[in-house]
């Protein structure tokens, strides 16, 4: 399948990199993994006259552990890494789940945190556990810098409140306090290589090992035009003691928050159920996950 | 406009102008005719046109050319030395991993790929490793066998 | 079976060094220089009528050598069977699918050729469409082909045996219906071609196929050029599985556009293209009612079948024919009727795949078989060994079982997966089910109305004596058919495996039918032992005249020569060749004669030796209707078992063990049978749990893509316990028969039958998503 013809640029610096976005603002596209990018060239869905790529710009793949609290993570991080990344296992598992998930190893080592979110393809599978992590994302451009969370990046299918002369550059999550844990789910047909019909995100912490719940987030992804926090449902969890009929609860609750399209992988009321049982199951993994905490 | 590249392909260090859209898939094919890795689908659902590159496989489909600049690729035309096969090669023969072949290369590279990170795979770790090739001639089972047999003997061989 | 010094073996295959090193050349690798590019135009609509084709801005594109459309290609129908020709190479007058071809672009490049396909401006008048096979045949659809009102491409109604009689002394009658989807057969190379004309007005075309020999003949017959001027040559193919059982539109294209621009053409398919081609598994809908006695009893069988045949004939004819004729075995009945309908509909046309027309009547059979067993508070393998046929049995519809391991097959399963002790005894979520399956070993005559031979063979042997060269049209696809014309040949000369080479998949070397309906081992194999015995019979004479002995004393076996099994006196045979070979590193020695000096010796004596071997099966199959469908010099049965683990809260199923035993008479190659086996498997899995073409309400299609067209990872396919089962069948060369399709048969019933254990749900309709099994667990609550 062949590629369209386009520029290419590949600056050497950020600087560089954000000159060239302002100057060729929608005109350009952004290539890191590629294996959104190039698909939907060759698809013939995206034509951009421009491509720039990241290959070049220093700091932009790492992983930066800051003063113990928060990890900043360059939005050029492939989901390989993300996924064997031991911090990231151990105390931001939701989000190195969700990198495991994503569509096979060949994938992960091209795809990026940055492209899938960016991307704001509603089955995607970051975007979930980045909310669940209250994720700030840095957005860079040549005139300055914003900080948005996450919660508040997505519209739709395709779009974010990104600018087309603006860079995601890193996402910041904090650790998550004492007895957290998270997990993450997906649904679909095959065991690997795919997009999801379902898929939720948790992040779950109590007070103590038998304590109630003192916060939950919930995040579900491909029911809806973008990814939702199911924030009805977490209001109902938070200061409760956990439960198989609280979550079950949630899970109902869930449901209510979304609004799944019936498309060639599965119908709207088979999302709906499976929302809710994939929600259940989140919330008891993630509960499991945090009574094991250790420091 | 076409982008000058250097890179190393199997140990070769290699020069080359190419034109921005084209892949790296394209590249090695028709380039450098290396047509061992395959195209089966050009959208990276198959595994087809795995390489290494810089030590990891990727889909050779998805990368272009130009991002390769500078880097290390390994295709399976790199694997056997001397005519000798790799014992990765040498298992699939043996154990009749091979029926039509077509997924051969991408799957011999992703076995490579794991063997270099995990020289002791469980079952569960190569069927893992090779998820995103595609097969539809043998079931997996054989090259799963194949692979956990090139394991031992590349263990083997490292212990003498 | 140990006697055997080639048979029966593991051999690595000959071809596995070449295509695990990255040196098998395919299709798509081939390259000549000059070489152009081609593209097809294909149409947007389901069913349009075409009012006027303007290539003129493709033309004028800097880089397009040739622009083909109907008017250059002319109008000559093809197809699969001449009693159905109802295709052009281009669309003229109207396009039938999504898809279907109406020109084609060589251009210096493929972007050249892409831009030139997207400048070729079509005026179209849209027409109302059909693509539901029910709706088709209403009266009022839309007619798709004028030859055929109705839309009805085939119909069939047979009856063997008094169907009524069985039924009515039937003590009870079940009924049941099932549904499949369209699938693709989803071989991981795309079709691919490169047509070449030499100086002489010679057409080579390389092409991605399993049928060297159709090929050739539809090519010619399209391009009205005689066979002998036109060579189809098989590079290494990625897999068939019957989808490249014909001649395609890109090979025809090819041709016909390095004809006209004089150069070499190149084409490929992209993978959606592959899925717009299709010619892969219809969509069956099946209605069965079996009638038994309460002691398990089969009595008679009544089977409807209605297929959705797409826009196309294809292989349909066969496929229709086959989904009542291989009901027919391997259990015994006194009646079956069968009614078969085939339908086009505005889809791309369908053909055949693994297992053809059997596939998914056999499982709506199994399923249908499990269930009466039910009823009957019979547990299912019992009721299954009740009914089988064995050796020496002909079925219903007059197919010979001249060797049928079926009982050997089903013990083997039941004792390998443990099955009395896991049936009736798992808990709730895991199941097993059991299955069973027959198949032809080629089919009993041709695709087109000849006397030919299904297959011929020459063997050549080098002038030194030392390797022979087995010349075969026959197709190596993937399936191994290589190694064993090479193990059949080594075995019936006495050589080693290492002395054989093969050349193969030629039309300059030789007719063979091709890679379908499970014919090579059989059919080329018989034509392979007796090029074989011919050289051998050549070699021994010549010893015999020279030696002075009975040529009838003499054999040969690992490469030596035995006179009345012993050395025997050949001084000066040996002293002649190491003579001749002055200055060779490597003379003949031991105290035994080699293979290799005697057959110089012939050579001395004879000239070139060179032994022909033909095969053709004998006249098969009864008089009636449609006999020929269904009819095989032998057939290969199998028996298998699957374990299913389902998860109640979203209809999850995940196959966790499978169990396969399947008699193909004699194990040529073991290794390679597994391996068939273990693929048919998993290409079963996939048609059971994920795979299905989806189209949109305009006959799009909207999963043209292996991301979106599920076929099983590494991840959801489970290991599988095979046996191999071996009844030494009379027909067959050495006792082989087949493996590469028989063994997809019981696939699918198998897992349904395991899903029904673990749930309670009998999912008859494919694929068994988790969607389509947790809606039926949720309605039974």
């Amino acid at each position: 399948m062949l590629l369209p013809r386009f520029e290419y640029h590949e600056p050497s610096t950020l600087e560089e990199a954000l000159h060239l976005m302002s100057e060729l603002g929608g005109n350009a596209r952004v290539l890191a993994g590629g294996t959104d990018l190039l698909v939907r060239m060759k698809l013939k869905i995206d034509k951009p006259t421009h491509v720039i790529s990241l290959a070049r710009v220093p700091g932009m793949d790492e992983i930066i552990p800051r003063n113990g609290h928060a990890v900043s993570i360059g939005s050029a991080v492939t989901a390989a890494t993300l996924a064997g990344h031991e911090l990231m296992r151990d105390r931001f598992a939701p989000l190195a789940l969700a990198a495991s998930r994503l569509g096979a190893p060949m994938i992960r080592n091209l795809a990026t945190i940055g492209g899938n979110l960016v991307n704001a393809r509603p089955a995607a599978d970051l975007p979930p556990p980045c909310m669940v992590l209250n994720a700030e994302l840095k957005l860079k451009s040549a005139a300055g810098e914003r900080q948005v969370s996450v919660n508040e990046f997505f519209l739709g299918p395709g779009e974010t409140v990104i600018e087309p002369h603006e860079l995601l550059l890193s996402v910041h999550v904090e650790t998550p306090p004492p007895w957290s844990g998270g997990s993450y789910i997906k649904l679909g047909a095959r065991k690997t290589l795919e997009i999801s019909m379902v898929n939720v995100a948790t992040l779950l912490t109590l007070e103590s090992p038998d304590g109630p719940i003192v916060d939950v987030r919930i995040a579900l992804g491909a029911v809806a035009p973008t990814p939702v926090r199911a924030y009805g449902a977490e209001q109902l969890l938070i200061g409760e003691q956990p439960s198989e009929e609280l979550f079950q609860r949630a899970g109902e609750v869930g449901v209510g928050l979304c609004s799944p399209i019936t498309d060639h992988r599965g119908t709207m009321e088979y999302r709906c159920m499976m929302i809710e049982v994939l929600t259940k199951r989140a919330l008891r993994s993630a509960l499991e996950q945090a009574r094991s905490w250790k420091p | 406009m076409k982008s000058l590249i250097q890179l190393t392909v199997n140990g070769r260090l290699v020069e080359a102008a190419v034109e921005p859209n084209r892949t790296l898939l394209q590249f090695l094919r028709e380039d450098l005719e290396l047509t061992g890795s395959k195209h089966g689908c050009g959208l990276g659902d198959c595994g087809a046109c795995t390489v290494i590159l810089d030590g990891k496989p990727v889909n050779s489909c998805l990368v272009l050319a130009v991002q390769a600049n500078g880097r290390e690729v390994l295709t399976i035309e790199g694997l056997a030395e001397n005519g000798k096969l790799h014992p990765i090669q040498q298992a699939f023969v043996d154990k009749g991993a091979i029926q039509c072949g077509f997924c051969t290369p991408g799957m011999i590279l992703s076995a490579k790929a794991l063997l270099d990170a995990n020289p002791r795979p469980t079952e569960q770790e190569i069927r893992l490793a090779i998820s995103g090739n595609l097969c539809r001639c043998t079931g997996y089972q054989k090259i799963v066998e194949a692979i956990g047999e090139a394991a031992k003997t590349i263990q083997g061989m490292e212990v003498s | 079976m140990t006697q055997f010094q080639v048979l029966n073996t593991r051999a690595p295959r000959l071809d596995a060094p070449a295509k695990a090193t990255g040196q098998a050349k395919y299709a798509d690798d081939l390259a000549m220089p000059g070489m152009l590019w081609g593209a097809i135009l294909h149409s947007p609509y389901a069913h349009a009528k075409i009012l006027h084709i303007d290539t003129s801005k493709a033309l004028k594109l800097p880089g397009v050598k040739a622009v083909v459309t109907a008017k250059e290609a002319g109008l000559v129908k093809y197809g699969v069977s001449p009693a159905r020709y109802d295709e052009t190479l281009f669309a003229y007058e109207k396009v039938r699918y999504v898809g279907d071809e109406i020109a084609a672009v060589a251009a210096v490049d493929q972007a050249t050729a892409q831009e030139a396909v997207d400048l070729i401006k079509v005026d179209y008048e849209e027409l109302p469409a059909v693509f539901d096979m029910f709706e088709a045949m209403k009266e009022g659809a839309p007619q798709i082909h004028d030859e055929f009102p109705g839309n009805l491409n085939a119909e069939v109604h047979q009856e063997f045996g008094d169907v009524d009689a069985a039924m009515a002394g039937a003590d009870l009658v079940i009924s049941h219906t099932f549904l499949n989807k369209r699938q693709d057969a989803a071989f991981i190379e795309p079709h691919a071609c490169m047509a070449v004309f030499d100086s002489d007005g010679r057409l080579t075309v390389h092409s991605s196929t399993q049928v060297p020999h159709y090929a050739q003949r539809t090519i010619a017959m399209v391009l009205q050029m005689p066979i002998g001027k036109v060579r189809v040559v098989k590079p290494y193919v990625g897999g068939g599985f019957g989808p490249k059982a014909e001649a395609t539109p890109l090979e025809m294209s090819a041709a016909l556009l390095s004809r006209l621009s004089g150069k070499p053409v190149k084409m490929t398919y992209t993978r959606e293209e592959v899925f717009l081609h299709s010619r892969a598994r219809h969509q069956f809908y099946a209605e069965m009612s079996l009638g038994v006695k309460k002691d398990g009893t089969m009595l008679g069988l009544k089977n409807k079948a209605v297929l959705d045949g797409g826009a196309y004939t294809s292989f349909g004819i066969a496929t229709v024919y086959y989904s009542g004729s291989l009901l027919g075995g391997p259990y015994k009945l006194q009646g079956m009727k069968y009614d078969g309908y085939r339908v086009y509909t505005n889809k791309p046309a369908c053909g055949a795949q693994r297992g053809h027309g059997g596939v998914v009547h056999r499982a709506a059979f199994e399923q249908l078989l499990d269930m009466t067993a039910e009823k009957l508070g019979m547990d299912p393998i019992e009721m299954r060994l009740k009914n089988i046929m064995k050796r020496g049995d002909t079925t219903v519809n007059e197919l010979d079982m001249s060797s049928l391991g079926m009982e050997e097959c089903i013990q083997a399963v039941r004792e390998a997966s443990k099955w009395d002790e896991k049936k009736g005894r798992l808990p709730k979520g895991k199941g097993i089910g059991a299955a069973c399956g027959f198949f032809v070993s080629g089919a009993g005559y041709p695709i087109y109305r000849s006397d030919t031979y299904h297959s011929t063979v020459v063997i050549k042997v080098s002038e030194d004596g030392g390797i022979a060269t087995v010349l075969t049209g026959s197709a190596e696809i993937g399936q191994g058919s290589d190694t064993m014309v090479a193990m059949f040949a080594a075995e019936t000369l006495g050589i080693t495996l290492d002395n054989v080479r093969v050349v193969s998949g030629d039309t300059d070397l030789s007719v063979d039918l091709g890679a379908y309906s499970s014919r090579q081992t059989l059919m080329t194999g018989h034509a392979t032992k007796e090029a074989a015995e011919q050289v051998r019979e050549q070699i021994a004479q010549v010893l015999a005249e020279d030696l002075g002995c009975e040529a009838s004393s003499i054999t040969f076996r690992d490469g030596i020569v035995l006179f009345d099994g012993g050395p025997g006196n050949f001084e000066k045979i040996r002293t002649m060749y190491i003579k001749e070979h002055r200055g060779w590193t490597d003379p003949p020695h031991g105290e035994y004669l080699t293979f290799r000096e005697a057959a110089r010796l012939a050579y001395l004596k004879k000239g070139t030796l060179v032994g022909t071997g033909k095969y053709k099966p004998p006249k098969l199959g009864g008089s009636y209707k449609g006999a020929a469908v269904g009819t095989s010099p032998a057939y290969g049965c199998s028996a298998q078992v699957a374990e299913v683990s389902v998860d109640m809260e979203t209809g999850e199923v995940t196959v966790d063990r499978m169990y396969d035993a399947h008699d193909c008479g004699l194990a040529v190659n073991r290794t390679q049978v597994e391996g068939q086996m273990q693929g048919s498997l998993s290409m079963g899995l996939g048609e059971t749990l994920f795979e299905e073409v989806k189209f949109d309400s305009r006959g799009r299609i909207l999963n043209a893509s292996l991301g979106e067209y599920r076929i099983p990872t590494a991840l959801d396919m489970p290991n599988v316990d095979t046996v191999i089962v071996e009844s030494n069948e009379p027909k067959g060369p050495y006792g082989a028969k087949e493996v590469g399709e028989g063994a997809i048969m019981p696939t699918i019933p198998a897992i349904l039958n395991a899903i029904y254990d673990a749930t309670g749900i009998r999912v008859n309709e494919l694929p068994s998503s988790s969607e389509r099994l947790y809606m039926k667990l949720k309605s039974k609550e």
